[in-house]
């Protein structure tokens, strides 16, 4: 009988301990299904952003938009972030800081999200020691009230082009920056001037309203878009890159000339090449006047190249082609030549509509200060 | 007698080498024949005959005389792709013929296709 007892006890004490294994392993289960196994490892919080995000940022600190550019980033992003595609992200990853101790936080479409976790694990893999990933990403941040998104100039450019109405806020001091050159169709509202100013806002508060300043650096856009969330407003964007990009980007200044087409240069001997002297003068002159890519490769053009040129790889080209202008020259550069008038071939059989296209045909080699030599063909 | 010799065979080495000079320079355009190469294998690889855009032959692969050889007896087995090789002009041909030729293994300027 006492023996039957203990048995029982003893069957009881095995089902309550498997009960409690059960509702153990439940548990674990949950928290598993909260962080998936693609997670990444070292995670942060809208906090955290907020309290690393700054204008200007501190330049020890990187914030990284892992989604795909054209689709996402460009329509708005974080603040401050930069665009490293995961799809793109070796290509790019000359766009990283040199140091690799410096703090980096990717971000991507949320939890359901992986772009972030995998360029964070590709980021750790190239020796980076403070990786960081905020996994609510985008829609996270944007839930927080108060918050706006940033757009790139591309979002801009096609605005004014559709002719989308909106409101585009110059938000710099007004005789200083905005006479001498701003984006055309932008209405002058400078951010110490807005709160007298409010009478030029649209009567709609939901109108999309885009703030930009002086880049990176300048502070006065995102000031007058939280004024004006304060106000109500509920569709406020900041192009943050700016005046600065616009410039480098689309060239043209103020006027709202935009509908200019670019004026042919003086042709070198080969098929598609520019006058070399011709190059080097208007490189000393009027840098500006061409729209430069070079196509060496990310890595290649982080080491040095002209200071006005953007990086666009020859392999990326065909993808990116639309980016390239009409209203002025193109002038591909690289090392030898060889991409560069592989480049010049390939607008002429994609863009065919592009007639002041060119390349540099012969040996250059650039220095870190944007300075550089051209060997002539012999 | 020896020195006029001497100049008639220089003069002829001379222009033999132009000869051989013009032969390749003016045979195409190599900087489109290097767009047309790849364009060949992306061409190739939509239609998922190659698993890669990237051409799996690199001008350094063989020397010039090989190159100059293979473009003459348009033996182009090597390069895979055969329904877009087939459909290339002579002159999309000798373009890429020059850029292979002159980025060859034995060129000034070898190269990989990049």
């Amino acid at each position: 009988m006492k023996t039957k007892h203990i048995k029982t006890y003893s069957t009881a004490l095995i089902v309550a301990a498997a009960m409690v294994l059960g509702v153990a392993g439940l548990a674990l289960a949950a928290d598993t299904a909260a962080k998936p196994d693609w997670f990444f490892n070292d995670l942060v919080d809208i906090a955290f952003v907020k309290q690393h995000v700054q204008v200007p940022m501190d330049e020890n600190i990187t914030l990284i938009d892992s989604r795909p550019k054209r689709a996402k980033y460009d329509l708005g992003h974080i603040p401050m972030a930069i665009s490293i595609p995961d799809m793109e992200f070796d290509e790019n990853a000359g766009k990283l800081p040199k140091n690799k101790d410096n703090l980096l936080i990717f971000y991507c479409e949320g939890p359901e999200c992986k772009l972030s976790h995998n360029s964070a694990k590709k980021a750790v893999k190239l020796g980076y020691k403070n990786v960081k990933v905020y996994a609510d990403g985008f829609p996270g941040w944007m839930k927080e009230s108060g918050h706006y998104p940033s757009v790139s100039g591309e979002y801009v450019k096609k605005q004014i082009d559709s002719g989308t109405d909106m409101l585009l806020m110059d938000s710099r001091p007004k005789r200083t920056k905005f006479d001498k050159g701003h984006i055309p169709g932008a209405v002058s509202i400078p951010d110490s001037e807005f709160e007298q100013m409010t009478g030029q806002l649209p009567q709609d508060k939901n109108k999309l309203l885009i703030f930009y300043c002086e880049g990176y650096q300048c502070k006065l856009s995102h000031k007058s878009a939280q004024r004006a969330i304060a106000l109500g407003f509920t569709n406020v964007k900041v192009y943050s890159a700016g005046y600065p990009e616009w410039i480098e980007k689309f060239g043209v200044a103020g006027t709202g000339e935009t509908k200019k087409t670019a004026t042919k240069l003086k042709s070198g001997k080969e098929e598609g090449s520019i006058d070399i002297a011709d190059f080097e003068k208007i490189m000393k002159e009027n840098p500006e006047s061409l729209f430069l890519v070079d196509v060496r490769d990310a890595d290649e053009f982080a080491k040095g190249s002209l200071k006005t040129a953007v990086n666009i790889p020859v392999d990326q080209l065909k993808k990116r082609i639309a980016e390239l202008p009409t209203d002025k020259p193109v002038v591909f550069i690289c090392g030898t030549g060889a991409r560069s008038g592989e480049s010049f071939y390939m607008v002429q059989d994609l863009r065919p509509e592009m007639k002041s296209v060119y390349y540099v045909e012969a040996g250059m080699t650039f220095k870190k200060d944007g300075s550089f030599e051209i060997a002539k063909p012999k | 007698m020896f020195r006029k010799t001497l100049l008639v065979l220089l003069t002829l080495m001379i222009s033999i080498s132009f000869a051989d000079f013009s032969f390749a320079s003016e045979a195409g355009n190599k900087r489109k024949g290097k767009y047309t190469y790849r364009k060949v294998y992306e061409s190739c690889q939509k239609r998922g005959a190659v698993e890669t855009a990237k051409p799996k032959i690199n001008p350094d692969a063989h020397t010039q005389a090989e190159w100059t050889k293979i473009f003459k007896e348009k033996k182009f087995a090597e390069f895979g792709c055969a329904e877009e090789w087939s459909k290339l002009s002579d002159e999309q041909l000798k373009d890429i013929y020059s850029y292979l030729h002159d980025h060859a293994s034995d060129s000034g300027t070898p190269a990989k296709c990049n």
